[in-house]
């Protein structure tokens, strides 16, 4: 006998897991869909926003409220950089050498927040962990309401910037065609340089928003990568639209397999899901089809 | 190939471990020679055919495993552990290449980047296969063989080194032998340019999987030698640490090339034991090295001899102008 | 009558609701040079590439010296003999020229990965071959003497013949060219008539797509013209020069002044 409360609210941890899981796998498909690459470092940049996040909130005692936007532009500034060192010098090569580049920034990243902050696990102080809040029939942590309404937010706000501003319709030309991109005038550094920070910004968002609910710790990103990757992977390489069902999918999916299977099954069935899509639907739901 | 410089180079590998009683130096000896196996193996699918396999110790611990199992559990003799362990790699790389290789771009290295861990997972689980966590322990060392009256016999490092070297030689060949063929001439045509090497006849896809399933099946080969040797294995095994180290070994030393992941190889193997008292920071040096390879040395150390006429290029069959 | 080397039967392609090749009907015999012309959006790339197998139909059939080709993956094409080359240009940059030829025989291979271990005579005879004809190849090219020169430093007009190269390297049957005379000057374009000879002299078939009046009416037997999609006209350069219909959508009065 189902009970719809049960049901609920598996459904409502599904939803913030899900929209949780877009926002973190976002920056990567918008990355890849602009620039062709994949950034394995990706997820240490989500590591790097939760961090961030900890200092900001913690040795300089901000309000949390502040410190995530501030984690954000650091990050984003990071990610400036690396495209620079990493990304630019590589781009004329073979493309297994942009992965080869991405992966070695990432171990340089990890194992540098590791020496810097030892393994131990963090916690982020946020003045909403605490307090639960009923809706209706589900429970929720102030923190995860505030986390999916924030992510929601950021989501939405990144599909306006890419569809509606001169910046997102510049970095979608680069992305249809790149040499048609810069004979029209396109600046086309300039756009993967935008086109990088806001993929670190958003990875880093997820990071200070979703931080919270866990302890921290410097292999976060391996974690987070991997969700990314299923997202990334059944919502099609590049698609925004993919990315957003695909991930909501994937927390829901999660959430009731969790619920009335396994929890320890969970990570097998995004590598499974995975496995299967690239078997029968090697573009995922919404990425460009090869012949 | 030049008959000569490949007979120096045999003597010397031959009588280095004559040269020094250290067991330490004779211990990284071995792994020199444990870790150009795993450098030349990976070097099939990064070099060859510019696939980025970021899941390629999975075959490195599966073939450690196989042959773990069989022996410890079982008695089976270390040959018999050779070729399982080749061969359930080999199976294994099959079915992930069969999914991931027929389609263009970056799903392969995704795809491969769980591998590790799922492997990881499955290992520490399955405990009444893989005696989990704990790992296997009490590997015996290979088979002795007896040839008349004298026995030789492998649990020493200065034994063990002539015998993983000799499945070193045996490596090069298949690499050597295999790159001037027309498989690795596909090999090369793939990699550069799919659609071009599609134009002229060349099946893409079985190509890149022929590449792989060799590259998975030498790094069983290396799992197996590992296990032997070290006679204790655990699902570490399986850790990003031998993917790292695959990687710098091929790029630092040399991708595509022969020579290049073997002198890779004998870096990585020093820098390991240069760096051990720097703890953390080892990881970190390792991603910077990586990093400078991959951005400013594409071609790595043998590369750039070659380039600057240190290093005569290997020279073939096709270099004879005169033939006509 | 001898049956045709290439059939092409009501051949359609759609991309979406747009139909850009409908329903078109003609055939290369052997031994023949014939163009594929058309106005810019005639589908006469859309055409080729159907019949390279870059895509596949949506209609009709081709049918290759008796044999059902259309929807095979290239490598299977290639493998039967039909040879294509590029729009843009396709070379194996960084290598050199002469392995950029030998990389392009692959399908005349007489030994296979297991003789290169145990054969070793067969295998040894079977790259001298191999040197020889990519040596012979590059001479009949006037690319010889950049035979180790990386193909990424080669001049346009050099290139473009290293891609030609690379494709008779695999020994066609049936050549299929996209447009070969791009971005060449006059006298290139005349020597490229020449060579479209010496091809067919040596027993292969040839299909062209080209915008270069100056080649296409010299070199070709035979010509199609396509306009929107369609089968407009097919004929000698002659019967082409004087259909109206032609003249009047694709060749222009420039062409009749000349």
């Amino acid at each position: 006998m189902l009970d719809i409360d049960i049901l609920l609210q598996q459904v409502t941890n599904g939803l913030v897991n899900g929209i949780g899981y877009v926002l973190i796998a976002l920056g990567l498909t918008i990355v890849f869909g602009v620039m062709k690459v994949v950034n394995f470092a990706h997820g240490e940049f989500y590591m790097l926003g939760a961090y961030a996040t900890y200092i900001v909130t913690g040795a300089m005692g901000t309000n949390y409220l502040i410190a995530v936007p501030v984690a954000i532009l650091v990050v984003a500034a990071i990610g400036v950089l690396a495209n620079y060192v990493f990304f630019r010098p590589t781009r004329s090569q073979h493309e297994v050498v942009g992965l080869m580049s991405s992966v070695a920034l990432g171990l340089i990243l990890m194992n540098g927040v590791l020496f810097l902050f030892s393994a131990e696990p963090k916690t982020i102080a946020s003045p909403f962990s605490d307090k639960v809040i009923n809706v209706g029939p589900v429970f929720l942590t102030e923190q995860r309401l505030l986390s999916m309404v924030c992510a929601a937010f950021m989501v939405a706000g990144a599909w306006l910037f890419v569809t509606k501003t001169r910046l997102g319709k510049m970095m979608q030309a680069t992305a249809q065609n790149i040499d048609g991109a810069s004979l029209s005038g396109i600046n086309v550094d300039r756009v993967y340089m935008t086109t990088f920070a806001l993929g670190c910004g958003l990875a880093a968002s997820a990071g200070a928003l979703l931080g919270p609910l866990v302890s921290i710790y410097p292999t976060l990103g391996e974690w987070a990568v991997l969700k990314a990757f299923v997202v990334v992977i059944v919502g099609g390489l590049g698609s925004i639209p993919g990315a957003i069902i695909a991930g909501i999918a994937l927390g829901l999916i999660e959430a009731l397999s969790a619920g009335y299977i396994s929890t320890a099954l969970q990570d097998v069935f995004g590598y499974a899901a995975i496995i299967v899509v690239l078997m029968f639907m090697p573009q995922g739901l919404f990425g460009r089809r090869a012949k | 190939m030049s008959g000569s410089r490949n007979a120096f180079a045999v003597i010397v590998l031959l009588a280095l471990p004559l040269l020094t009683g250290s067991d330490y130096l004779l211990h990284l000896l071995v792994l020199c020679v444990l870790f150009s196996i795993l450098a030349l193996s990976y070097n099939v699918t990064l070099g060859y055919i510019g696939e980025l396999s970021l899941g390629h110790s999975a075959f490195f611990g599966i073939g450690a495993y196989a042959s773990a199992i069989v022996s410890v559990r079982y008695g089976f003799s270390f040959w018999s552990g050779i070729f399982l362990g080749v061969t359930v790699a080999a199976a294994v790389g099959l079915v992930i290449g069969v999914a991931t290789l027929r389609i263009k771009g970056p799903q392969f290295a995704i795809v491969t980047l769980g591998l590790g861990g799922i492997m990881h997972l499955v290992c520490s689980h399955w405990v009444g296969l893989t005696n989990g966590p704990m790992g296997i322990t009490r590997i015996p060392p290979p088979t002795p063989i007896g040839l008349g009256e004298l026995v030789v016999s492998f649990d020493t490092a200065r034994s063990f080194y002539y015998l993983a070297l000799m499945f070193l030689v045996v490596i090069i060949a298949i690499c050597a032998v295999t790159r001037q063929s027309r498989l690795g001439r596909a090999f090369v045509s793939v990699r550069e340019n799919d659609h071009l090497a599609a134009s002229v006849g060349v099946d893409v896809f079985t190509t890149k999987l022929a590449a792989f399933v060799i590259s998975t099946a030498m790094a069983g080969l290396g799992g197996v030698l590992y296990a032997h040797y070290m006679r204790v294995i655990s699902p570490d095994v399986f850790g990003v640490h031998y993917v790292v180290a695959m990687l710098i070994m091929v790029t630092a030393g040399g991708r595509g090339t022969i020579l290049g992941p073997i002198v890779g190889a004998v870096i990585y193997v020093v820098l390991l034991e240069l760096l051990r008292p720097v703890g953390a920071l080892r990881l970190i040096a390792f991603g910077v090295i990586l990093a400078v390879c991959v951005i400013k040395f594409p071609d790595g150390i043998v590369g750039f001899l070659s380039r600057r006429n240190l290093l005569r290029r290997m020279p073939s069959r096709m270099d004879r102008k005169s033939a006509a | 009558m001898t049956t045709a080397m290439l059939s092409i039967k009501n051949l359609s392609k759609s991309f979406g609701g747009l139909a850009a090749v409908d329903s078109v009907t003609f055939e290369v015999n052997e031994g023949e040079i014939v163009g594929l012309i058309g106005p810019n959006g005639a589908g006469k790339t859309t055409t080729f590439n159907l019949i390279a197998g870059a895509i596949s139909p949506s209609n009709g059939e081709i049918v290759y010296r008796g044999k059902a080709v259309a929807g095979l993956p290239e490598h299977r094409l290639a493998e039967m003999g039909i040879i294509r080359t590029f729009q843009i240009t396709s070379v194996f940059s960084k290598l050199t020229v002469l392995e950029n030829v030998v990389c392009g025989a692959h399908r005349t291979y007489r030994v296979n990965f297991w003789h290169s271990f145990v054969a070793w005579a067969k295998y040894r005879d079977n790259e001298d071959a191999l040197a020889r004809s990519a040596h012979e190849l590059l001479r009949e090219l006037n690319l010889d003497h950049l035979a180790d020169v990386i193909a990424d430093e080669l001049s346009y007009g050099d290139l473009r013949k290293l891609e030609i190269a690379i494709a008779l390297s695999a020994k066609p049957t049936l050549l299929l060219l996209d447009e070969p005379a791009a971005g060449l000057i006059p006298e290139e374009r005349a020597k490229l008539v020449a060579l479209l000879g010496k091809i067919r002299s040596l027993g292969t078939t040839i299909l062209l797509v080209e915008h270069s009046m100056q080649v296409v009416m010299s070199a070709c037997d035979r010509i199609v013209v396509l306009n929107t999609g369609k089968k407009i006209a097919e004929g000698s350069p002659t019967e082409i020069a004087a259909t109206d219909a032609v003249v009047e959508v694709y060749l222009g009065k420039e062409y009749k002044r000349a």
